[in-house]
């Protein structure tokens, strides 16, 4: 039973920064625009949010601080893939090699100091109960904000006018121009909500989950995030579900390596990648549905006319 | 306007590629007797961790030559690709010796020291040898044996988890001879393995270690390059070694003790006989007795009999009247691997690929 638990926890809180990150994606490409940028920008907020943390920031503000540094770096794709409508792909791209130059060159005094983690809050009544306390109701703040960023993403697509317009300049950018809407300062706002995403994603790497900056730290997980999106054909359920199935892969691997299962490490290092592909791949079989989620004008530019 | 020939233009080229490869870039000039050395690293330098350790053995030369030396510093290759073209340049910009820091050096550094027959070059985890081309390397399974000596005083429950980069042999010797060193304590001792097939991932290495301390494990040894697992056992009131440097103010006062890597002496003794002229290619495989193997504190909780034991243990297997890898050795499915009496020969731990017994984890 505690081997359950603790496997259960570690799950969670493995997805954490994926749910975050990918939330944020999510919403980028239900815009109609793709930033291949991820990992690029969670390194960003990796950085910064060591950073404000040893300018003697309080955790809280070095957390905004790591989100803000994220935003700002959409900026600069958006200003790119929006403004110039450059390809979005090399934008993006260049987003990923650029973000982890200046997370390098942030955190370049603080390679390998601690820092003092976030640490779980307990609910009054609720951390006791024994098992479901230690399952449910022992994790540090971020871990519920990327719950609360779940429920909020999906209201936010399906239930309000605001995410209507949203998928509609995803799907037809040139049929929502023409009835008044801002495509180009929507999807500038969608962009700058992937990066501060993103950036909370590098903040909780380096400030809770392993409290320190080394380079590269975020090693992949961003592109995992831009995987776990298309992969989920674009739906924030599965998105959660797809973290956690990869976060419990690892952690199950893991388990399976230190018990001394007869299958070689690297197969089972392999494992977590495998099995969220196939899985998600089967449940995104309906191609019908699949096309009713797909943002038809994911990775174009718009250029509005008249 | 004079069009650019192509004699320039591969000028300009070669400079620009100067000025964006190397930005550490000492002065040309320089006094007949300066001695240049280049260094090539893996990562920045950090407050801990593999490269800091080589950043100290530049440093030692620096101490002792003083401003008779000129030392250039490239950091962050890793890559063979890019390796190749930095070991050149060093080579090229007149270093009379070039150290690569990495196993991934091994090829690019074979690939230009034949074309630069003037410059002496030394590679740390290498393994082929040219005319001026020397290799060293340190016997990490030494250090974790009296870390295991400790480690088997220290595990309530006999069981220790090691997390190592990849199932290779630098790795897997260690591992072999951490157990060894528990169960010369205690010989119900058990090592959970657990392999990130990364060298550089806090996240997994994080996972991994509370994988073992789940698991049962109460004392943590992580050879990658983070203190991440010293910091997980701490924070689980678990025990932890430290590798490369001492890892003590990461681990909440859980470190028992860290195996640490001193190239000092390695890198020093290089220049000297470099500026003497004396140098020569050779392969240098470097422990405890030589002080490039050190032994962090030991952890002021431990009872004072286990620190008196491993630094027993440490005397003997510097006079060599101790070896990890003496017999009787036995591997995992229960044969014998060493004989009672005899040690396992040096070409055999370099290229170990089996775990000795009592060790949980597979090698594929």
């Amino acid at each position: 039973m505690d081997l359950f638990v603790s496997i259960f926890t570690a799950t969670i809180i493995a997805a954490t920064p994926l749910i975050l990150a990918a939330l944020g994606e999510l919403i980028v490409e239900k815009s109609g625009v793709l930033n291949l940028g991820i990992e690029g920008m969670m390194l960003i907020g990796a950085a910064f949010g060591v950073w404000a943390h040893f300018a003697g920031l309080p955790m809280f503000l070095a957390v905004v601080i790591a989100v803000l540094a994220g935003m700002a770096s959409s900026l600069l794709f958006g200003v790119l893939a929006l403004t110039f409508m450059t390809n979005q792909y090399a934008a993006g791209l260049a987003l990923a090699i650029f973000g982890a130059g200046v997370s390098a060159f942030i955190g370049r005094g603080f390679g390998s100091t601690p820092v003092e983690a976030i640490q779980p809050i307990d609910i009054p009544g609720l951390s006791n109960i024994p098992v479901i306390g230690e399952m449910f109701f022992h994790y540090d703040p971020l871990v519920y904000f990327s719950f609360v960023m779940f429920g909020a993403v999906s209201w936010f697509l399906y239930q309000t006018k605001a995410g209507l317009t949203l998928r509609a300049i995803g799907e037809s950018p040139d049929s929502a121009h023409a009835i008044g809407f801002h495509v180009i300062r929507i999807r500038y706002l969608a962009v700058m909500f992937g990066g501060g995403m993103a950036g909370l994603g590098g903040a909780y790497l380096s400030l809770v989950y392993t409290p320190l900056w080394v380079e590269n730290m975020t090693a992949g997980r961003g592109w995992i995030a831009l995987a776990l999106v298309v992969f989920s054909a674009w739906r924030p359920k599965r998105v959660v579900l797809g973290a956690w199935l990869f976060g419990g892969m690892t952690i199950l691997q893991l388990q399976g390596q230190a018990m001394g299962l007869a299958i070689p490490s690297e197969v089972l290092s392999s494992l977590p990648y495998l099995a969220t592909i196939i899985v998600l791949v089967l449940i995104s079989q309906n191609r019908q549905a699949m096309a009713l989620d797909f943002p038809v004008s994911l990775a174009q530019p718009f250029r509005p006319k008249g | 306007m004079k069009r650019a020939t192509r004699r320039e233009m591969l000028k300009y080229g070669a400079a620009a590629g100067l000025a964006s490869g190397l930005t550490t870039w000492p002065g040309m000039g320089r006094a007949a007797d300066t001695l240049k050395v280049g260094a090539v690293y893996v990562s920045p330098v950090s407050e801990i961790g593999w490269t800091k350790q080589h950043s100290l053995g530049v440093e030692a030369i620096q101490a002792e030559f003083g401003d008779k030396v000129e030392v250039t510093v490239i950091d962050n290759i890793f890559r063979p690709q890019d390796a190749e073209r930095v070991f050149r340049e060093l080579a090229g910009a007149g270093n009379d010796l070039v150290f690569g820091t990495s196993f991934s050096h091994g090829t690019p550094m074979q690939k230009v020291a034949p074309r630069f027959p003037e410059t002496k070059f030394e590679h740390c985890s290498g393994i082929k040898h040219l005319k001026n081309l020397g290799t060293f390397e340190a016997k990490y399974f030494e250090g974790t044996y009296l870390a295991g000596v400790t480690a088997g005083h220290a595990s309530k429950s006999a069981k220790i988890g090691f997390i190592g980069g990849f199932p290779i042999p630098d790795i897997v010797g260690p591992a072999n001879a951490l157990l060894l060193g528990a169960q010369s304590v205690n010989p119900d001792v058990t090592c959970n393995v657990i392999f990130l097939n990364s060298w550089f991932d806090p996240g997994k290495e994080k996972e991994a270690a509370k994988t073992l301390i789940a698991q049962g494990c109460d004392v943590i040894c992580s050879m990658t390059d983070t203190a991440t697992g010293v910091q997980v056992a701490g924070e689980n009131d678990a025990w932890s070694i430290g590798y490369a440097s001492d890892m003590s103010k990461f681990a909440e006062g859980k470190q028992l003790t860290a195996f640490t890597l001193n190239w000092a002496p390695v890198y020093v003794r290089a220049a000297n006989s470099v500026a003497a002229g004396n140098w020569t290619s050779t392969e240098q495989w470097l422990g405890l007795a030589d002080d490039v193997v050190q032994m962090a504190p030991y952890n002021p909780e431990l009872p004072a009999d286990v620190i008196t034991a491993a630094e027993k243990a440490q005397a003997d297997i510097v006079s060599g009247a101790l070896h990890p890898f003496g017999g009787e050795v036995k591997d995992q499915s229960g044969q014998v691997r060493v004989k009672e009496g005899e040690t396992l020969p040096i070409a055999d731990i370099r290229g170990i690929n089996w775990f000795v017994e009592g060790m949980i984890g597979n090698l594929g």
